[in-house]
């Protein structure tokens, strides 16, 4: 009985545990910010890959550009149906061009405009950065309304590892990114740590006459 | 008298300006006389096909972004409600209707599907199948317009359930004169978008081994 009270006890204190405790502020490196934060992203095609709460779907994901500097997420199945048409702009708005019943609930639209907005780099346009380290890591923040977007850089600012949002004590988002990097990453994973969620995101080039 | 007579020159024009909407947005396209006659030969001519293997090329362009993408891959129908589409270019991916089940096969996952669970997989089930099998005329899901051309004939069907409202405004489809075959396939979406699926090299009652539908 005082084993299992003990082991709750510590699974108890684990789970509170902050998944940040051994971060130290560090002097910032603006050098190293500069160089590695994901400030742009290149028109790109991805196959993308949903999988939420034990279900799966597959589209095409058009991230454009656009003339004001703003940024157009599309997601269509294979066939061509449109899913949802995103807006992001420079000064943080967001616009919903358009999407489908089955997707209009709040909660999934603000999930995914974090998710797309932490994959297009958008919360580290500005900064400013707060710098820390933790294990052989640099954490570059940037404060959002409740929780903090990071870009990770190894220590010796050789490369960007990955982007997470987090609250103060939770890990909540991970955005790791495969081969090339941006601004037109080759394949990018995002990962929610709070729930089973996870979008993949595998570039492909567009042939305008795919015969 | 100036007011009167400005009123019927604007009648006029609106008159045509729309008739020459109405004309222009099928050009080389005339309404059919005989529609009675049309959808029994449709249905007669279309019950002789016994299966269907073609090339497709698909050209999804996304108006407001001016921003076109072009797949293609291959088709196979076997009667009855047997259906596989295979993307292959720029990316790959698997669709296959059996009966009343479905498989979809991306590059990381397969999924099956039993389409009577789900009443939209069903609509989608039904109108992809009533589209080769010739039998869309008598489909409740559409009302439809049907047109004659030189070498085809044009059917623009325009969904009756909300569901597929939302989705599609109109869906068009050509159809050969000769063998009353599919031709193509257009999609035109609610905010201005639209896919279009053409099908080549169409080779008509080949025989197409059941294997291809396996689930």
């Amino acid at each position: 009985m005082r084993y299992l009270l003990f082991s709750a006890l510590c699974f108890f204190c684990w789970s509170c545990s902050s998944d940040y405790r051994y971060m130290t502020s560090v002097g910032g490196n603006s050098t190293c910010a500069v160089k590695l934060a994901p400030a742009q992203f290149k028109d790109s095609w991805y196959h993308a890959s949903v999988d939420v709460v034990g279900r799966h779907i597959s589209g095409l994901l058009l991230i454009k550009n656009m003339p004001d500097s703003a940024y157009r997420v599309v997601f269509t199945n294979e066939a061509g149906v449109t899913f949802f048409d995103f807006g992001f702009a420079n000064d943080k708005s967001f616009k919903v061009h358009s999407i489908i019943s089955q997707l209009n609930k709040k909660p999934v639209i603000e999930t995914l405009r974090k998710d797309f907005e932490l994959i297009l780099g958008l919360p580290f346009r500005s900064g400013p950065y707060e710098t820390f380290a933790m294990n052989d890591e640099i954490f570059f923040g940037v404060r959002q309304k409740k929780e903090m977007a990071y870009f990770i850089t190894s220590k010796d600012c050789a490369s960007l590892r990955r982007l997470e949002l987090g609250s103060t004590r939770k890990r909540k988002v991970t955005v790791k990114l495969i081969g090339k990097q941006y601004p037109a990453p080759e394949k990018i994973e995002l990962v929610h740590n709070t729930f089973k969620m996870q979008i993949t995101l595998t570039r492909f080039e567009k042939n305008d006459s795919a015969q | 008298m100036p007011d009167r007579l400005s009123s019927i020159l604007l009648s006029v024009i609106i008159v045509l300006v729309g008739t020459t909407q109405v004309t222009a947005q099928y050009d080389g396209y005339r309404s059919i006389a005989d529609l009675p006659a049309f959808k029994k030969k449709f249905a007669q001519e279309s019950s002789k096909v016994m299966s269907i293997t073609s090339d497709f090329t698909q050209d999804k362009t996304l108006m407001a972004l001016t921003e076109k993408i072009s797949s293609s891959g291959k088709f196979w129908f076997k009667r009855n409600n047997r259906v596989r589409i295979e993307y292959l270019k720029p990316f790959t991916y698997l669709m296959v209707i059996n009966g009343d089940k479905m498989m979809v096969r991306d590059s990381d996952k397969e999924n099956k599907i039993n389409v009577k669970s789900n009443k939209l997989f069903q609509q989608v089930n039904r109108i992809m199948v009533d589209c080769v099998q010739g039998t869309i005329l008598d489909s409740k899901d559409f009302t439809t317009k049907v047109f004659e051309g030189e070498k085809l004939y044009l059917l623009e069907m325009t969904p009756a359930a909300k569901t597929l409202r939302e989705f599609f405004q109109t869906i068009v489809l050509t159809v050969d004169k000769q063998d009353y075959s599919v031709s193509s396939i257009e999609m035109n979406e609610p905010a201005g978008d639209k896919t279009i699926i053409s099908f080549k090299n169409k080779r008509l009652n080949e025989q197409v081994a059941d294997a291809v539908f396996a689930l």
